[in-house]
């Protein structure tokens, strides 16, 4: 039992619980509620954006990514953090000049149609589910390595799954948007504090990067994967080869020998699963080696491209990262939100790689010098390279730095799911309870609903969490939760961006072109993942249009232009566009608000506690 | 919007923020110069981001050749260059664009005031 490292874990907890309360009551309206009163400054809403953004993908999936990928996996890092330029330059002045509450607010108030709004809300929904799992699964495998124990006749994953989900609820129905706030800002600077000590130790126990890098890249990369004795025997139908003898080829006697104990263990149960390692391929160069500090572990020639531009305009589909551009003062303030954000994202992505890195050498001296450690490994990796974090901290800095990080990662999902809860939260509540089903409800009601609409999400959340393992997604995919999260991305960028990017730059955009674009690119998205998980798990076959569609690991590449597109000729074909389009492109790019604000000083950054009157 | 102080002329042609008006010949200047101006930046951006694949798939000294211990020029760009070069076009983007808004903002109190000044020698 892991006893110092779950006190600082249940620390970070009581905290949280503890800003929340304090923040309650602060929280009286619904603007308080979804968006702190508006009232956030630069740094502080920079701190909150970065915990909102800083999820279990990044503070375990991108370190892991790493340690398992090389230099594909360095590129969720950049890419992830490459996402806030175009957020910076295209978006986020022009959104909060907008004002309002949501994205669904800007569609409606862009285009004037309830149809846009609920499409939009749907999009907003669909990407917030596809951004909660992998924090989810983050959260079960996190408890897995720190607890390893379930209770009430759970799983430790499962159990994981339902404590981060209760806390989440908890704190962000009573804390609403400033408590989320708050909590965001502290949970950052943690995972900024828990990333810098992991890079600190690994230097001090003698890492060095340039040398360590040389030497990961001067033999191929190894995977490492969980089979079943089914898959790891039957022979591929075009080679007549096994798993097994791949693995033969790269674990040594002794290995392998385990190996055949563990078959013959299973007494015939071909369902028995068994850790190997086997060879890797360059799937970019296809002659050359597959090395750490190349790229092509993960992503062809086409994929390349794909998972950039997924990364980089993922990010400004992401709905509760947009909704954080309404809490800004201003639009100058949200464009210097946006730069703390590329300094403090940047500085921890630049870090997160090189724990990756510092991994591999840590992990395989420490068991090759007879050291063990709870988490799955073979031929010296572990099996499951996102619990490659809370492992190299345990041997580094035992259950103090342990705690240090399994408090992180907790913190990661705690403010990236407490963001997504609110955005969808105010989807439900503000942008269909307020506007379609009770427009004269009070404050009060408009809060209560809020606070119902948090807890049925999390509800949701918890289910998705609980459903990853039964589905086998956690075996199909080498980090899944980076994976899961580019999925997201993808969501978001296909579905908003164009919208956004055309509803904010060309005034001839109309409502049936926005609408019809949101619909293309959302289920087009939606189809292609959904295709590529059913090719992996081996329902859907690799060959004809559906086995093409099936191999996109990223669909962005299609179907960001398809959207874009979309949008461009049906606006095009339509020609009408809404009446009062002079003034609503005033509101987008007027500059008069912000001008009386500041010549009185209102664009001033107030008090996140002052009480609503 | 927080205050009550937009007025909206029916015919969409000005909107009024206490003695501050926008009109729509003011407005389309700040977004032509802010389109220059996030467009230009934007070009940069997508042809060094995009430009990284490309090398990555087509010239071997940048990602193959190790430069500096175990680093290629790629691995050098992704996980370190890069956000230098992010955080270098962040500023400078930011503070153009603060200088935009200044001066677009005087110019639309200028027509503003101009127009004023008109309609009260026409009365």
């Amino acid at each position: 039992m892991n006893t110092i490292a779950i006190i600082l874990v249940i620390g970070l907890i009581v905290f949280t619980i503890a800003l929340s309360i304090f923040s309650r009551r602060f929280t009286r309206t619904t603007a308080d509620f979804y968006l702190a009163g508006r009232k956030v400054g630069s740094f502080s809403n920079a701190s909150a954006i970065s915990g909102d953004y800083l999820s279990a993908a990044s503070f375990l999936g991108v370190a892991g990514a790493v340690y398992a990928s090389g230099l594909d996996g360095v590129w969720y890092a950049a890419g992830f953090a490459g996402g806030f330029m175009v957020v910076v330059l295209f978006i986020a002045s022009a959104l909060r000049r907008f004002g309002e509450y949501t994205v669904a607010d800007f569609a409606f108030g862009r285009f004037g149609s309830n149809r846009i709004r609920l499409i939009t809300v749907l999009a907003v929904l669909l990407t917030s589910l596809f951004y909660m799992a992998p924090q989810m699964f983050g959260a079960g495998t996190t408890w897995q390595v720190l607890v390893g124990k379930g209770f009430f006749g759970m799983t430790p994953y499962a159990s994981g799954v339902v404590v981060v989900a209760g806390i989440i609820a908890f704190y962000v129905a009573v804390g609403g948007m400033k408590g989320t706030t708050l909590n965001q800002i502290f949970q950052f600077w943690w995972l900024m504090f828990a990333m810098i000590m992991v890079v600190v130790f690994a230097f001090g126990s003698g890492f060095n990067y340039p040398s360590a890098l040389a030497e990961a890249s001067k033999t191929p990369i190894v995977n490492t994967k969980s089979l079943t004795i089914a898959e790891l025997t039957t022979p591929d139908a075009a080679t007549g080869k096994t798993l097994y003898d791949s693995a033969a080829t790269i674990m040594t006697t002794a290995e392998m020998a385990t190996v055949d104990e563990a078959i013959a263990a299973a007494a015939g149960d071909e369902k028995v699963k068994i850790a190997v390692a086997l060879p890797s391929k360059n799937k970019l160069h296809e002659l050359r080696d597959m090395l750490f500090a190349e790229p092509g572990h993960r992503y062809n020639a086409f994929d390349q491209f794909s998972m950039v531009l997924a990364l980089v305009l993922g990010t400004a589909g992401l709905p509760h990262i947009l909704n954080r551009y309404y809490t800004n003062p201003s639009g100058a303030a949200a464009r210097r939100s946006t730069f703390w954000v590329l300094v403090f994202i940047g500085t921890f992505y630049i870090l997160a790689p090189i724990a990756g890195l510092a991994g591999i050498s840590i992990i395989r001296d420490y068991l090759a010098g007879g050291g063990t450690i709870t988490a799955a490994n073979v031929h010296g990796l572990l099996v499951k390279p996102d619990q490659i974090m809370p492992m190299m901290a345990e041997i580094l800095g035992g259950q103090w730095l342990l705690g240090i990080v399994s408090a992180g990662a907790f913190a990661a999902m705690f403010s990236t799911v407490g963001g997504l809860l609110i955005a969808s939260a105010s989807a439900v509540g503000h942008d269909v309870y307020e506007k379609y089903i009770n427009p004269n409800a009070s404050e009060a009601k408009r809060v209560l609903v809020g606070k119902i609409s948090v807890l049925s999400f999390a509800a949701l959340a918890l289910g998705i969490g609980l459903a990853i393992p039964k589905f086998g997604l956690d075996q199909a995919y080498p980090a899944l939760i980076a994976m899961m999260v580019t999925w997201a991305f993808s969501v978001g960028a296909s579905a908003f961006v164009p919208m956004l990017l055309t509803g904010i730059w060309w005034k001839g955009t109309t409502e049936r072109g926005a609408t019809a674009g949101i619909a293309v690119g959302l289920f087009s998205a939606i189809a292609i993942i959904f295709l590529n998980i059913f090719q992996q798990l081996g329902i859907v076959g690799k060959e004809g249009i559906l086995g093409f569609f099936g191999a996109l690991t990223f669909p962005v590449l299609f179907t960001f232009p398809l959207g874009l597109l979309t949008i461009i000729i049906v606006s095009k074909i339509d020609g009408q566009l809404p009446k009062n389009v002079d003034e609503i492109w005033m509101r987008i790019h007027g500059t008069a608000h912000e001008r009386h604000e500041k010549q009185h000083g209102l664009d001033k950054v107030g008090s996140m506690f002052a009480k609503s009157k | 919007m927080g205050d009550s102080t937009m007025t909206a002329a029916d015919s969409g042609v000005q909107i009024q923020h206490g003695d501050h008006i926008d009109t729509i010949e003011s407005v389309d200047l700040v977004f032509r110069a802010q389109r220059k101006l996030s467009f230009t930046y934007g070009a940069v951006f997508f042809a060094v981001t995009l430009a990284i694949p490309a090398l990555s798939v087509w010239w071997k000294s940048w990602y193959a050749v190790q430069i500096w211990g175990g680093f290629t020029a790629n691995y050098l760009f992704v996980s370190l260059l890069y956000y230098v070069f992010l955080w270098g076009m962040a500023w400078t983007y930011s503070k153009q664009a603060d200088k935009l808004d200044e001066r677009l903002g005087e110019m639309a109190d200028v027509i503003t005031a101009t127009a004023a000044a008109k309609g009260s020698e026409t009365e």
